[in-house]
Parts: structure tokens; C-alpha cells; sequence
């Protein structure tokens, strides 16, 4: 057995010696963990589109074609790579973050060689997972519009995920945090530069002309990284918001007072959390905010893995509730007259106590009111001590001149808006911007937060500047395509929603669909006009 | 069978009939020797069935396939008996190619029928023989039984490869222990010349997993290689 194994075990030593290759290289991590740092490089391509497959997959669904209809049908490939990179939480924290490069690719001029880099905020998603890179991914539909928009017509589109999100540890999403959402969009604009050149995608460079926009919560974002770009010296070429939450402070006191919007619900954990983590003062503990039916879990409950209906339906959140039906006395000391006044505006609209005379959002209002509800009373009622105390420029009732924003509150949810309101700093933006939403929008106001701005802004720049676009305006002037689009649209869905097809609803019930359905309605609409306003510049 | 696995083919039986009909001689038995040395060229047929390719961004059906392989044979042998003998058989390790099967394109890249992957495999396996006829036979048919083994290295991801994939990928392939058969058939040629033709087959499967910037895509594949071997052998 020995005279058999010797030569047999020489053989395997021999053989052993041979397999010692590796493996051709991934992708390197980088050992940094500096803000703007690119993670993973270069960066993972999900998916590589020509302009044909990707119109055909639009057109594929029904939203697709839709989508294509005001887009228009691609001119280029796209190549969407997932971007990993540092940047820092609302408390300082380091945090990785993720989001997309979307680069047009294909041999027409328009989309390759220098382009346009658009830096794009999200609007609000309640999916922890969300990750706007992944077209594969059939509910990522603002990934898919910004890329049919923007990408599919030779615009380099760069999108953070935003901290909190998909890959990033932080716990929570610094929610309209404007220091730290304007500097992850700047930390994603530094990263996906680095990227760019080493992708797949390298005949396709970054010009220069850079564009920032966002919709809803990306609008707000979209602003705040326009004004910290202009302060960091950093040229911007042109920008819109749409329909973003600008006039924060404003358009707290309005909802406080009321005015609740739909969706409000889901946006108060997201704002308070993120401004209890970035300035520690809003709470000593959630119960001081929040009702004892949803306080339990309320701070870690947005983004969420679960869908947002199981939340509603699972009673975790109230889908409209968020102030208590009961109305709360307030007192002023000394003051019976202002607690009279404050306690009718407490009131639910449309109630026999509220002092204002109804108006077409008085249901939408009013619905934002039951038992239970989220917000504690007297968490409202300091709110609107605070306001009625220190009124902001814009609500209740718009001051004669500039609009400006309450000086320092004491209120802490309301001193956090404040912070993060947009018209905080005596800034206005020194590149072509425009402000495009609906003047009908019932989930982020238009006059209050649109109006708002354009007004601060108004004594500060040159005039021609500004654009402000209602797309449910009359239509006219370089946008009246996209106005009339909106609401041929708008008219078309209504009368779906009535045909046998669409169920054969009501018209109040009908109106009720376009309603919940309006500030998503818009999105594309703004973000054709943000294109076309682009490429002007 | 491939025109240069023919050509081969053709050429080993020419050479080995040449010294066959150039100097027969019968062995005693009491002659024969214990060890001996085989060379020849080694015909790998695969018979591939693999899962669907399983993680994120992977579209359903995407699959992978091999190409059939020639290499260079060689192999040791050691007589127990006058009709058992032990085999260790070893390829030279080939540059083994992996061509993706499934969708045409993932996205607008390129994927059906397109060469994915390359790798270098190392596969000694070892064979209990059994030789029918005695020893003084010119022509020994035999069958033998034994254990493959299976290592994979110098992976490489291909261009192709890389822009399915996503990036530059990194490929790891777990070793494969797996049983082996054989039925073959020897002939003498003259003095300590043999010359031999088999028919083998072996279990050989791995995990293939590929990291392309921290994204894992896995499969599990059964290769089912077949392989044909001509080869001359040297008794010493």
C-alpha cells in the first residue's frame, strides 16, 4: 500500500501546486468614509437600456404610454448605475447612502459625448427599500419618469436614495432637513462625478451645465441644495422646484391651523422624527407629541418595510386623522378675546365654531380630524400659541410686502421649521429658476409654498428670473402645451373614472379619485416644463 | 465530436497501428510491469444543467452553459493484480469557457449564446480498474470506478461578462468531489506500448457564485462532462 500511495501522493502535490490562480477583480471599497466619498467603484450598473428597448418597455404599460405621451419617445439608452457613497445624517452622523446615475448612452450627439448633469430630490416614499437606480423595479415609478424625462433625452441624471434609505444604516430619514438633504445631494453629485468616467458608459462625459430639480419633498430638497451650491460658490445653471414644501414655517402654521393636507399623517413622523434627532428638543419622550393610540413604535415606524396601507390598516398610522376632533380650549392668560379666536380656529372646518366661511377644501380639511387621531392637543395648542404670538409673514393672512418667516420661535416643531423653511437666510437664487406645481394641489399648497417664495424673492432679483407655472392656470405662454396637457389629462381620468371601464363611479366620488390622485398627477407635467425650461439655458 | 478531435483521433490510431504491425511481442506474466505512464488528448463533452442564476436584478430564465473542451491527457497507472490496476488521470487544465443561455439580451446587453466567463479546471481523478482477458490478451477491454475531483481557478469574468453583470465581476466556484466511471479498452501495441481508448463520465457540480460591487448572483450547476481519451501508454 505504501509503494502505491508514494507516487500517487506525489502526483497530488503536483497537482495541488498547479490550482493556485484567482479570480479577475470586483469592484474596490473605498477606505474612506469622508461625505462625497464614492463607496463602491466604480459603481454597479443595473440595468443598460437603448432607446428602443426602453420605449418599449414604457410602452408596455399603461402608465408607460402615458408617461411616453409627455416625455416624448427616448432618443437615447440609458445606463443606470447604483451608486454607493458617504455622507452624513441630520445629527452628523456618518452614513452611507445609495441613489442613481442615470447616463444617456447611443450614437446620436445628443447623447453622448459632453451632456447636462440633472441633480434630482425624490418626493416622499414611505419604502425603506426604496431605491430609485432600480427601473427593474415596477413601483419605482419616479425612477422610471426621471429617466424617460430627463436621461432618455440626454441629461445625466444623479438621484440619492436619501439617508435612512435602502443600504443606509441611519435609522431614521433626516425628513426636510435642509442642511443635511442639500448636502447629500451634494455628496451624490461628488461621488457620481468620480463614477461617471469609470462606468460602462465613458463616451458619455459630465459639460458642466448643471441643473438641480426635485418634486414634493424633492422640491424643498431641490431648493436647499440650489441655495447651498450658490453659497459654496459652486455654479448652477438653472433650477426648478416643484411642488415642494419651500415656506416650511408657513405652511405648518396653515396645516396647524387646520388646513390639514393630504398625506399629513404620514409626513408628521418623518418630520418629527427627523428634527428630534437633528435638534433633540421637539419631545422629552413621543408622548408629548403623540396620542397614546400611535405612539408606541412612532419614531422608527417611516420609511417602513411594510406597505403603507397595511400601516393604516394594521392601526399603526391614521390614514387622515391627524388632529383629535375634539377642539382643545386654549387659554391665554389675560386674554380671553385672542382665546376665544384661537380655540374657533382649533376648531374642525366647517364645524359650527370655524370662524372661516367654507371653501371646496373644507371636506378635504376636515377629514384630517377623528378619534383617534395622531397628534396629542396640546402639542397643538403651544404651536399655535407660538404662531399666534409670533405669526408668521404668510399665514393666516399674508402681510403687507415680503412674506417673510416668523423671527425665532419658541415653539421647537415650529422653531424647526423655521430652520428649514426657505425663505430663512436673505438668499434668492442668481440662476434662472422655476417654480412649477398646481394651484389645486391639496397635499403640498401652492399659493402657501409656490406663492410664498416667488413673493420673497420678488424685490430680490432681476426680473425674468423666477418663472412661476401653475399647470392648472390658463394656458398661455411658453407653457401653455403643458398646462393644457395637465388638465386635458385631468378631465380625461375624470371621465374614466365615471365610464363602465373605470367603474362607473359618481361624480363626487370620481372627483374624490382626482383629488387623492392630483399631486401625483403633476409630477410629469412640472418635470416636462423643468425640462423645457432647461433647455433653454 | 469536434474536426480536431477527429484529426487526433486519427492520427493516435495511425501511429499505434504502425507499432503494432512494427514489433509484437507477448509479455510473460511474471514480466509485467507494476507502474505505467499514459499520454493522449482528452475530449470533454458537458452535459450542463444549472439553476436559473438567483439574485438581485437577475431577469427570470437566465441560465449559463459550457463549451466543450480538448486537452492534453495524461495519466498514471499502478498494476495491483494481473487484472486490477489503479488510474490517476489528470487533464491539462483547460481554458474552460461559460456562455450565458436565456434571455437574448438582459436590458440591450447582449447575453444568450455570448461567452460570460472563463476558468482553468484541475480534475485528477482516481480509478479502480477492472482489465477482462489475461494479460497476454492484445486487446484488454476494462471498467473502472473511482472519485473525481474538481478545482477551478484563473476565473475570469469577459468583457461580455462584465457588462451583463453590471461591472467587473469576481467568480467563485466551489471544488467538486463527485463519482467517476470508465469502460475503455486497451491494446497492446509492443513490449511496454499500449495503446488505449475510453469512454468515462463524472459528477462534477459547484456553486458558482459572482460578486459584481458587493451584488451576489448564484447558481448551482451540474456539468455532466463525458469525456473521451485516446491515449499511448509506457509500462515501466
Amino acid at each position: 500500500m505504501f509503494k502505491l500511495l508514494t507516487p500517487l501522493s506525489m502526483a497530488m502535490s503536483a497537482v495541488l501546486l498547479c490550482a493556485c490562480g484567482g479570480s479577475s477583480p470586483t469592484a474596490t471599497i473605498a477606505p474612506s468614509l469622508a461625505h462625497g466619498t464614492l463607496a463602491v467603484d466604480p459603481p454597479f450598473r443595473i440595468a443598460s437600456l437603448n432607446a428602443a428597448s426602453f420605449q418599449a418597455e414604457l410602452a408596455a404599460t399603461g402608465s408607460g404610454a402615458q408617461l411616453l405621451q409627455i416625455t416624448g419617445p427616448p432618443r437615447c439608452g440609458v445606463d443606470f448605475y447604483y451608486v454607493e457613497f458617504w455622507t452624513v445624517g441630520g445629527a452628523g452622523e456618518t452614513t452611507e447612502s445609495s441613489g442613481a446615475l442615470m447616463v444617456p448612452t447611443g450614437a446620436a450627439p445628443a447623447c453622448s459625448g459632453p451632456r447636462p448633469l440633472v441633480l434630482y430630490a425624490h418626493g416622499t416614499n414611505t419604502d425603506k427599500a426604496l431605491n430609485i437606480a432600480d427601473v427593474t423595479n415596477a413601483s419605482n415609478t419616479e425612477g422610471v419618469l426621471i429617466a424617460a424625462m430627463f436621461a432618455a433625452q440626454g441629461y445625466i441624471v444623479v438621484a440619492p436614495n436619501y439617508a435612512g434609505y435602502d443600504i443606509s444604516t441611519l435609522g431614521y430619514h433626516p425628513y426636510l432637513n435642509a442642511a443635511q438633504q442639500s448636502g447629500e445631494m451634494m455628496d451624490i453629485l461628488t461621488a457620481a462625478r468620480t463614477a461617471l468616467p469609470k462606468t460602462f458608459s465613458a463616451a458619455t462625459s459630465d459639460s458642466g451645465k448643471l441643473f438641480v430639480t426635485g418634486y414634493s419633498q424633492g422640491g424643498h430638497v431641490a431648493m436647499a441644495t440650489q441655495r447651498a451650491l450658490q453659497a459654496a460658490g459652486v455654479a448652477v445653471t438653472g433650477a426648478a422646484g416643484m411642488s415642494g414644501p419651500y415656506a416650511l414655517e408657513a405652511f405648518g402654521d396653515a396645516i396647524l391651523f387646520g388646513n390639514v393636507d393630504l398625506g399629513s399623517t404620514v409626513f408628521t413622523p418623518l418630520l418629527t422624527t427627523s428634527y428630534q434627532k437633528a435638534y433633540g428638543n421637539l419631545y422629552t419622550a413621543p408622548s408629548d407629541v403623540y396620542s397614546a393610540t400611535y405612539v408606541s413604535g412612532i419614531e422608527t415606524l417611516l420609511p417602513s418595510a411594510t406597505p403603507l396601507n397595511t400601516l393604516f390598516s394594521s392601526g399603526l398610522l391614521p390614514e387622515t386623522a391627524l388632529f383629535d376632533s375634539t377642539t382643545p380650549i386654549v387659554t391665554v392668560p389675560n386674554n380671553p378675546v385672542l382665546s376665544a379666536e384661537l380655540t374657533a380656529l382649533l376648531s374642525v372646518p366647517g364645524s359650527a365654531n370655524y370662524p372661516l366661511p367654507p371653501t371646496p377644501q373644507t371636506p378635504l380639511f376636515a377629514a384630517g380630524f377623528g378619534s383617534p387621531y395622531l397628534l396629542n392637543n396640546s402639542y397643538r395648542v403651544a404651536y399655535a400659541l407660538d404662531a399666534a404670538s409670533n405669526p408668521d409673514g404668510a399665514v393666516p393672512t399674508p402681510k403687507a410686502g415680503v412674506p417673510l418667516a416668523a423671527t425665532a420661535p419658541v415653539q421647537p416643531l415650529r422653531l424647526a421649521f423655521y430652520k428649514n423653511d426657505l425663505r430663512n437666510g436673505a438668499w434668492a437664487p442668481n440662476a434662472p429658476t422655476l417654480l412649477c406645481g398646481g394651484d389645486a394641489d391639496p397635499t403640498v399648497f401652492f399659493s402657501v409654498n409656490t406663492g410664498t417664495m416667488a413673493a420673497f424673492w420678488s424685490p430680490l432679483v432681476q426680473a425674468g428670473l423666477i418663472t412661476v407655472l401653475d399647470v392648472n392656470g390658463s394656458p398661455a405662454g411658453p407653457f401653455a402645451a403643458i398646462q393644457t396637457g395637465f388638465q386635458e389629462s385631468q378631465a380625461a381620468q375624470l371621465a374614466f373614472y365615471e365610464s363602465a371601464a373605470g367603474g362607473s363611479l359618481s361624480p363626487a366620488a370620481a372627483q374624490q379619485l382626482i383629488v387623492e390622485g392630483y399631486h401625483t398627477s403633476v409630477a410629469p407635467f412640472c418635470s416636462a416644463a423643468a425640462r423645457a425650461f432647461f433647455s433653454e439655458l | 465530436m469536434s474536426t480536431l478531435t477527429r484529426t487526433r483521433l486519427a492520427w493516435l490510431a495511425a501511429t499505434a497501428g504502425s507499432i503494432y504491425f512494427a514489433a509484437p511481442a507477448p509479455v510473460r506474466a511474471d514480466d509485467v510491469p507494476s507502474n505505467s505512464a499514459r499520454l493522449g488528448l482528452y475530449s470533454v463533452f458537458y452535459h450542463v444543467s444549472a439553476d436559473d442564476l438567483s439574485g438581485p436584478y437577475v431577469p427570470p430564465g437566465a441560465n449559463i452553459d459550457a463549451k466543450n473542451v480538448d486537452t492534453l491527457y495524461a495519466a498514471y497507472v499502478r498494476r495491483l493484480s494481473s487484472h486490477f490496476d489503479v488510474e490517476l488521470a489528470l487533464g491539462y487544465p483547460p481554458l474552460q469557457k461559460t456562455v450565458g443561455k436565456g434571455p437574448a439580451t438582459l436590458g440591450s446587453v447582449p447575453y444568450d449564446g455570448q461567452v460570460i466567463a472563463t476558468a482553468r479546471w484541475l480534475a485528477p481523478t482516481l480509478l479502480v480498474e477492472y482489465m477482462f482477458l489475461d494479460e497476454q490478451s492484445a486487446w484488454r477491454p476494462y471498467v473502472g470506478v473511482g472519485v473525481n475531483y474538481t478545482t477551478f481557478y484563473d476565473r475570469d469574468s469577459t468583457a461580455q461578462g462584465n457588462a451583463a453583470s453590471g461591472g467587473p465581476t469576481r467568480l467563485s466556484l466551489t471544488p467538486s468531489v463527485g463519482a467517476a466511471g470508465t469502460v475503455g479498452v486497451a491494446y497492446h501495441i509492443a513490449n511496454q506500448w499500449h495503446a488505449y481508448a475510453s469512454y468515462s463520465i463524472s459528477k462534477v457540480s459547484t456553486d458558482l457564485s459572482a460578486d459584481t460591487a458587493g451584488i451576489i448572483r448564484t447558481t448551482h450547476i451540474n456539468f455532466g462532462p463525458q469525456a473521451l481519451v485516446v491515449a499511448v501508454g509506457y509500462s515501466f
